[in-house]
């Protein structure tokens, strides 16, 4: 997997190149193993050039891999959804493919059990911009829907944003492999307050 | 111990150490010993943080034997953040009992609950402390698979005073989101959910969340589907 696929194109075919090898070495080795050296040797390259490229060092380089593998894995996602304009059908069909990915994410699995204290902090330092960029996605959706009286846009793609994030990440007692539940917890639970479906 | 000068932490006699008075053993079950030492165990992290607290430290603290420490947290210092966190959580539950039950109404019930977790994460100064400087041993308690022992919690601090407002079936949803909405709004607070301004709160609740848990949806639900 290539794990800068879907990082800034503005960094450049070396940044890319250092950042898919860092990924190849923290996914053989674990995040805590990973060393400058490993990585240069990885990538073909000279330490210098990935100090060059990363003044701020190893805890920069994890850092890109990290938001780079997330950035892939959202893209991806938004593949498995396509294109959909109601907001329903986006919470519903998102939740089923986030859930789905991440399942099937060999190596996000093998680091959460080996090294939730490596992932778990690098994972919420990203989870703003994450946050974000999914609430803006959100609001673009409820600004078209009828929404309950009293309800912001701001306020409620803010609220679907975390939440969604929530369920993906922990489905807790919800079944997510059941299009029945999840179909309840969107519609009964997530958008009971949002949309005003002629109550 | 070394770790005693770490300026940044609460102070050994701050008013969270007086506060901690007792256990809520009517929501977690626990004999005195454990209980003697997730106590020492909350007074070590209040003084030295996670990474400087040894099981020997918390023994010591305790004044029970090692292997007693040892017996009682075989997954070592793991199982001691978590049961530090669910001390505080039962011991917080404890403490606004007498609010919640009193709550006239499921929205009562909620602005006080939500307004007294959330303000938890700004003002305990354990919590808030270790949240901040070691985030490496207390995000991963509240993420993915081991959330799901944090919402088994919730629902059982939340259950007997969502039931006085919900059929049985609908507390285990309804306690679910009410713990992903503290958690995500304590870790990563918004400026629209403001535990310090009851309007805030208030309006979360009745605007958002009183839909989603209020067993009259679930109806609105099957019917349109």
């Amino acid at each position: 997997m290539s794990a800068a696929a879907a990082a800034s194109p503005a960094t450049g075919t070396t940044h890319r190149r250092i950042v898919d090898a860092a990924y190849a070495c923290m996914a053989r080795d674990g995040i805590a193993e990973v060393t400058l050296e490993d990585v240069a040797r990885q990538a073909g390259l000279a330490r210098a050039t990935i100090y060059r490229a990363f003044p701020g060092g190893r805890d920069e380089l994890v850092a890109a891999v990290v938001a780079a593998a997330v950035a892939e894995f959202f893209a991806g996602l938004q593949a498995d959804i396509g294109e959909v304009a109601d907001v329903t059908s986006l919470l519903e069909r998102g939740l089923v493919a986030a859930r789905r990915r991440l399942d099937e994410h060999a190596v996000l699995q093998r680091t959460l059990q080996a090294e939730a204290d490596q992932i778990v902090p690098q994972l919420a330092t990203v989870m703003p911009v994450i946050v974000e960029l999914l609430a803006a996605e959100l609001a673009s959706r409820l600004a078209r829907e009828r929404l309950r009286p009293g309800v912001e846009v701001g306020e409620a793609a803010d609220l679907l944003a975390r939440l969604a994030l929530s369920f993906i990440g922990t489905p807790g007692a919800w079944d997510m492999d059941d299009p029945a539940a999840v179909r309840r917890l969107v519609r009964g639970q997530l958008l009971a307050g949002v949309l005003d479906e002629g109550r | 111990m070394t770790g005693a000068t770490t300026p940044d932490l609460a102070p050994p006699g701050s008013a969270t150490l007086a506060a901690v008075d007792g256990w809520a053993s009517d929501y977690v079950t626990i004999d005195g010993t454990e209980r003697r030492l997730v106590e020492a165990a909350l007074r070590c992290v209040t003084r030295w943080g996670i990474r400087k607290t040894s099981l020997d430290d918390i023994a010591r603290e305790a004044a029970v034997s090692r292997a007693t420490v040892y017996r009682m947290f075989p997954g070592g210092k793991d199982r001691l953040v978590e049961a530090v966190f669910c001390h505080e959580a039962g011991r917080l539950f404890h403490e606004i009992d007498a609010d919640l039950a009193n709550a006239a109404t499921l929205e009562e019930l909620l602005v006080s609950g939500i307004t007294a977790m959330l303000r938890v994460v700004d003002d305990h100064a354990v919590v808030s402390s270790l949240i901040r400087h070691e985030p490496d041993l207390v995000l991963p308690h509240f993420a993915f698979h081991q959330l799901g022992r944090v919402l088994d919690l919730a629902e059982g601090l939340c259950r007997p005073h969502l039931e006085r407002f919900l059929p049985p079936a609908d507390v285990r949803p309804a306690a679910e989101l009410l713990a992903r909405v503290v958690l995500t709004f304590g870790f990563r607070p918004a400026a629209w959910v403001d535990p310090h301004d009851p309007d805030s709160i208030r309006r979360l609740v009745s605007t958002y969340l009183l839909p989603a848990i209020t067993p009259s949806t679930d109806t609105h639900v099957l019917e349109t589907t």
